[in-house]
């Protein structure tokens, strides 16, 4: 399985998919951050000069100061909304496959069909976390400079990467093993990535406009839920606990991976 | 000795469509074996359900009594070379091959050993997008190679290859069988495969016709005789052909072939009916010609054959050619 992961990663890595993706993420990710520094950005200079060192952790929390843990999270977290990056990662992992018509190659190194979408699953996997990473380090080096440079903390940011990384890292992996789900369902790469999209952008919000309830069980919410950031669009009340948002999308992507797999055994590749 | 590859009673049904019907053959190591029938009748079908990439409907097809998924390192046993498989555009000749053995555990050394071997030694590091047919060809001629394995499965592997290339492809086959490997060749023109192959399985609508010896094929061929006619009035010739039994083949727009006939007959017949004549080539048998009657000549892709005037009557059976020759002497 290792020397399939390897594979795996080497087909990614010499394709354009994962480097556009990262570099949209990145671009959004930078846009919400400067979003937030619009919106909050204003009173942060009153600490004075542009000294490095900053107010000392002490004012961090007095009612004045514009940035809240609450606050930090969230700018923290800016790169959150790549989780739907990381979907589409997976999505075209598998559909890349089929479009190409490198699935043959693949499938006579690795003749079994669930060992094939197995390796998927886990490289994406990786990539989504990795991806997760990525938001979070450009976070702290975007976020993190231009917070200092308003006379915030630098460190009272970075002390929110534990209550962060994980949730978000989690999102993203999940994410990932959903999109190779969907992928080995279906297989037409255009297909694959307009029901994708039309889901997270049309269907969801409908779905969710009507029968309110439903929130907290479609991805998005569970998504929200899993990542401990209150960011996220709608109402945040009765979203499940983090870590039944994170297994709520583990079931989603593992249902999709082996209804997918079975399907892909029963299929003949012409 | 077990067979390298075995095939018994494979059929496979797509939808109400069966592409092979109770196929069995086998293919012995040492040997080069051509795998011949006309397009559609099942050959890719039959390659890809050996591969383990379609799955049969009825029968086996195994490598020395194994299927395919459970060779356990299937790669560095048989290597394959298939129709209507791709790279992807943007990943270079050497890291498509790199993720092959990466995947398959084969020491990354032979990446370039058999990129050499199929002379894109020059070219591992651009992008698969920007070669042409022939490279495509010998890319995938490396992928099978590079596992070193014991057993080729080549589908038309002559398709885009130029003279050169195809040349260099006979000498490559003759090669790996002379190292004992067993090399399983498809092809739809035997003629390409004459000088190449040591044993024949030639399929027809996905069912077996013949699997014996090049040379016992070659024997069958040189008992056969027949003209080649070349006129601009094919279709009245046809037309006077069709109502005496004498079998025929249109060869292209303005040749016909008549199986058996002699030019003593014909010669006559043609002055008697006043037929303009560009050509008239007395031909012993070809190959090709006792392999396309083995299969009816039937092209399921080629309209002219398909259609009407390559009416079964039209055709004889294999053997001594036709039964009577009105107003000659045969």
């Amino acid at each position: 399985m290792i020397a399939i992961i390897r594979s795996e990663w080497l087909k990614m890595r010499t394709t354009a998919v994962p480097w556009v993706l990262t570099g949209i993420a990145l671009v959004i990710n930078g846009l919400l951050i400067l979003v937030y520094f619009v919106n909050h950005g204003s009173g942060g200079g009153g600490g004075g000069g542009g000294g490095g060192g900053g107010p000392d952790a002490g004012t961090f929390g007095v009612p004045d100061y514009p940035h809240t843990t609450q606050q930090l999270r969230n700018l923290l977290g800016s790169g959150f909304t790549g989780y739907l990056l990381a979907l589409l990662l997976g999505v075209l992992c598998i559909t890349t496959e089929f479009r190409h018509k490198t699935v043959t190659t693949t499938l006579l190194v690795t003749p079994r069909r669930a060992q094939f979408v197995a390796g998927k699953l886990i490289t994406s996997a990786i990539l989504g976390a990795l991806l997760a990473v990525i938001m979070l380090v450009a976070t702290l080096l975007g976020g993190g400079l231009t917070l200092t440079a308003q006379g915030g903390s630098f460190t009272d940011l970075l002390r929110q990467v534990p209550a962060v990384a994980p949730g978000m890292i989690l999102v993203f992996a999940l994410f990932a093993i959903l999109g190779v789900g969907i992928g080995s369902l279906l297989t037409n790469q255009v297909a694959a990535i307009i029901v994708v999209l039309g889901w997270f952008i049309i269907v969801e919000s409908i779905l969710v406009g009507l029968v309110n309830s439903a929130e907290k069980w479609v991805p998005t919410g569970a998504a929200t839920a899993a990542s401990n950031l209150t960011r996220g669009m709608g109402s945040r009340f009765g979203l499940f606990p983090w870590w039944q948002g994170g297994l709520l999308i583990l079931g989603y992507g593992l249902f999709f991976a082996v209804v997918g797999s079975l399907v892909l055994t029963q299929r003949d590749i012409t | 000795m077990p067979a390298a590859i075995e095939v018994r009673q494979l059929s496979k049904d797509f939808g109400s469509v069966r592409a092979v019907d109770d196929l069995s053959f086998e293919v012995v190591s040492g040997r080069v074996t051509g795998f011949l029938g006309p397009n559609g009748s099942g050959k890719t079908t039959t390659l890809r359900i050996l591969l383990g990439l379609v799955s049969a409907s009825s029968g086996t097809a195994t490598f020395g009594g194994r299927p395919y998924a459970q060779l356990g390192d299937p790669v560095r046993h048989v290597g394959a070379v298939l129709e209507a498989t791709s790279f992807h555009p943007s990943r270079r000749a050497e890291d498509h091959l790199k993720a092959v053995a990466i995947g398959a555990g084969i020491p990354i050394s032979r990446v370039d050993q058999t990129l050499e071997l199929v002379g894109l030694g020059d070219v591992a590091r651009r992008r698969v997008g920007k070669f042409s047919m022939g490279m495509r060809q010998r890319l995938q001629l490396a992928t099978a190679l590079l596992g070193d394995p014991e057993i080729l499965i080549l589908d038309e592997p002559s398709n885009g290859l130029d003279p050169q290339g195809i040349q260099w492809l006979r000498t490559f086959i003759r090669h790996q069988a002379s190292l004992g490997h067993a090399v399983l060749v498809s092809s739809h023109l035997l003629s390409e495969m004459e000088e190449t192959v040591d044993d024949v399985v030639i399929v027809s609508h996905g069912r077996l016709v013949l699997q014996t010896t090049l040379a016992e094929l070659a024997g069958r061929a040189g008992t056969r005789t027949g003209l080649r006619i070349r006129s601009p009035e094919l279709p009245r010739l046809i037309a006077l052909l069709d109502a005496i039994p004498v079998a025929y083949r249109q060869v292209a727009h303005d040749v016909l072939a008549i199986d058996g006939a002699s030019p003593e007959w014909f010669g006559p017949f043609a002055a008697q009916h006043q037929i303009v004549l560009y050509e008239l080539v007395n031909e012993r048998g070809s190959l090709e010609e006792v392999f396309l009657s083995l299969t009816h000549g039937f092209d399921a892709t080629d309209p002219r054959l398909a259609g009407g005037e390559a009416a079964p009557a039209g055709y004889a059976p294999v053997g001594p050619g036709p039964v009577q020759m009105p107003g000659g002497a045969t």
